[in-house]
């Protein structure tokens, strides 16, 4: 099915040449003038290092383990996740603790190790939704970058850590509860 | 010694004698080097901060900002000026890289043959009144008036750009080189004869061919400059002086969009730093002759006789002026297409020209 092209007739004035581009002219220095006496902050340029992009709402960026006040894990290691990555990125090892004051003596899993490889996570989220305690989010920042692929190995401290800045909060390097030696329950 | 040399005895200006004989040279070969200096750094500088201006202008003009990140000794970013110093030193300890099957010779002449050119034009341009000073006629161009050859000059010496741009693509062994070489030297030939054209009617009004009588007889009316008398010329030399300098839309030397960058592809390093500076200079040096011919050169509006710097300042606002028009078209207007400008330049420019010049000897003859 073709289209119907419609010719516009040119008027004599627009057939001169000079008078279009003087137009022409004009809406580029409207543009000129316009850009020069906007201040910098209002700009459409975002000056990167100084300024950032406030991310929409449902982006999906750097992954953050959540905790609780007392600093302990939210993480329960039911493996939800590794099993919902797509990119098999997540790898987590479950150990048990045990405290008298938080678990009244029962014992409780939470994850000894929690590594997600930056470099196959392909952030689509199905982790975050996967997860029954609402442990793992993916939040809006988006500066995954490093100088070597080691420093994309991101572990469970460096996700707990990851928007303890952002948020105020203390960085964190020793859950609040010894864990309890490894052993086989009998049932 | 200096101050017992016979010299010193011709009367002038006391401070620039003063000068002269310092370095042991008579006042009037003082006056033509500094002269010389001036002209020759001024245009070389406002060339060199030209490509700021179109780097920020055109920024400004597409909503963007530019460059704005380079710091003069890491403190300074100066609106992105400093990008021009980073830009040169960049441009120096580049490799300077000829191509194997280059003319080497050709290779290297070519970026002075542009750039020379692009720089002597402005010799007979007055940026100034003249004045006297000591009983000795001071004139503010590097060759004084009367000098037989005038406006001719710039023309011849314009006519000469071409070889800068043909020189570099033929040199260059390149098929973009040659393309964009060929197409720019068309186009130049062809718009030059419809530019001649125009300038001769501002002669025969005029009456000589030297540029102060051009100026002196447009006077400080604004509406007694050619442009009012002659719109259609202006339009015509505006036009062909953009296919003169290979700016947009006639940008038929470089065309990054078709032919990588045509007759400059090979060139890096201070080479290819010359050539565009070439291009620079040449718009300034055209929008000095616009200034000149159609807006009464240094002519201050509704001052008969303006002190000397201030007439300096006025050639300066209306040569920058139309140099940043240059620019303004050029971030305005796509490129035509090589036929459209060939079309452009003999179907239209051409009689537009002939016509205004016809209609003007016709007003000559009327007694006008």
């Amino acid at each position: 099915m073709g289209v119907v092209v419609k010719k516009v007739e040119l008027s004599w004035l627009d057939r001169t040449y000079v008078w279009p581009v003087m137009k022409g002219m004009s809406i580029t220095f409207g543009h000129f003038i316009r850009q020069l006496l906007t201040p910098t902050s209002k700009r459409f340029t975002i000056q990167y290092p100084e300024m950032k992009k406030d991310m929409p709402e449902g982006y999906r960026g750097l992954h953050e383990l959540k905790r609780f006040e007392d600093g302990a894990i939210k993480c329960v290691a039911c493996f939800m996740c590794q099993e919902a990555c797509p990119a098999r990125c997540i790898s987590i090892e479950a150990e048990e603790f045990s405290d008298l004051n938080i678990t009244q003596g029962f014992e409780e899993k939470r994850p000894a190790k929690f590594d997600i490889d930056m470099l196959r996570c392909i952030y689509c989220g199905m982790c975050e939704e996967a997860c029954p305690k609402d442990a793992i989010w993916l939040r809006k920042d988006y500066e995954v970058a490093a100088y070597d692929r080691l420093s994309m190995q991101y572990g469970k401290w460096d996700l707990m850590n990851t928007y303890a800045e952002a948020d105020g909060k203390e960085r964190i390097s020793q859950d609040p509860t010894p864990s309890v030696l490894r052993r086989t329950i009998a049932l | 010694m200096g101050w017992a040399s016979p010299r010193v005895a011709l009367p002038g200006n006391p401070p620039m004698d003063m000068l002269a004989s310092l370095l042991h040279l008579t006042p009037a070969t003082f006056w033509m080097v500094s002269k010389v200096v001036i002209v020759f750094f001024g245009v070389f500088l406002l060339a060199s901060v030209w490509t700021w201006v179109e780097r920020r202008g055109s920024a400004m003009i597409q909503d963007r900002i530019g460059p704005n990140r380079a710091l003069l000794f890491g403190k300074w970013p100066l609106l992105g000026l400093s990008q021009l110093a980073a830009d040169g030193i960049k441009f120096f300890f580049k490799e300077d890289l000829v191509p194997a099957d280059a003319n080497k010779g050709l290779f290297w002449l070519a970026p002075f043959l542009a750039f020379v050119p692009a720089l002597i034009g402005f010799a007979v341009i007055p940026f100034g009144r003249s004045f006297e000073s000591g009983g000795q006629m001071y004139h503010l161009s590097v060759l004084d008036p009367g000098n037989g050859m005038g406006l001719l000059y710039p023309m011849a010496i314009g006519g000469m750009a071409v070889y800068g741009v043909l020189v570099a693509a033929w040199s260059s062994n390149n098929k973009w080189s040659i393309l964009g070489g060929m197409r720019a030297s068309a186009a130049m030939v062809s718009y030059e004869i419809g530019m001649t054209l125009a300038v001769v009617s501002i002669f025969m009004t005029t009456g000589g061919y030297d540029p102060s009588e051009v100026i002196a007889a447009q006077g400080h009316l604004p509406w007694a400059w050619n442009i009012v008398h002659q719109p259609l010329g202006f339009i015509v030399f505006f036009t062909c002086m953009f296919a003169e300098t290979n700016r947009l839309p006639f940008d038929f030397a470089e065309g990054e969009s078709e032919i990588v960058a045509g007759f400059n592809t090979e060139y890096g390093s201070m080479k290819f730093s010359l050539l565009a500076l070439a291009e620079y200079s040449h718009l300034m040096t055209a929008s000095a002759l616009v200034a000149t011919l159609y807006f009464g050169g240094w002519q201050v509006p509704f001052i008969v006789n303006p002190p000397v710097l201030l007439s300096v300042g006025c050639f300066l606002a209306k040569m920058l002026f139309f140099a940043w028009v240059f620019v303004w078209i050029r971030w305005t207007l796509p490129r035509f297409r090589y036929d459209q400008l060939m079309h452009l330049g003999w179907k239209v420019m051409l009689p537009l020209s002939m016509a205004n010049l016809v209609f003007h000897a016709w007003r000559l003859s009327q007694g006008h």
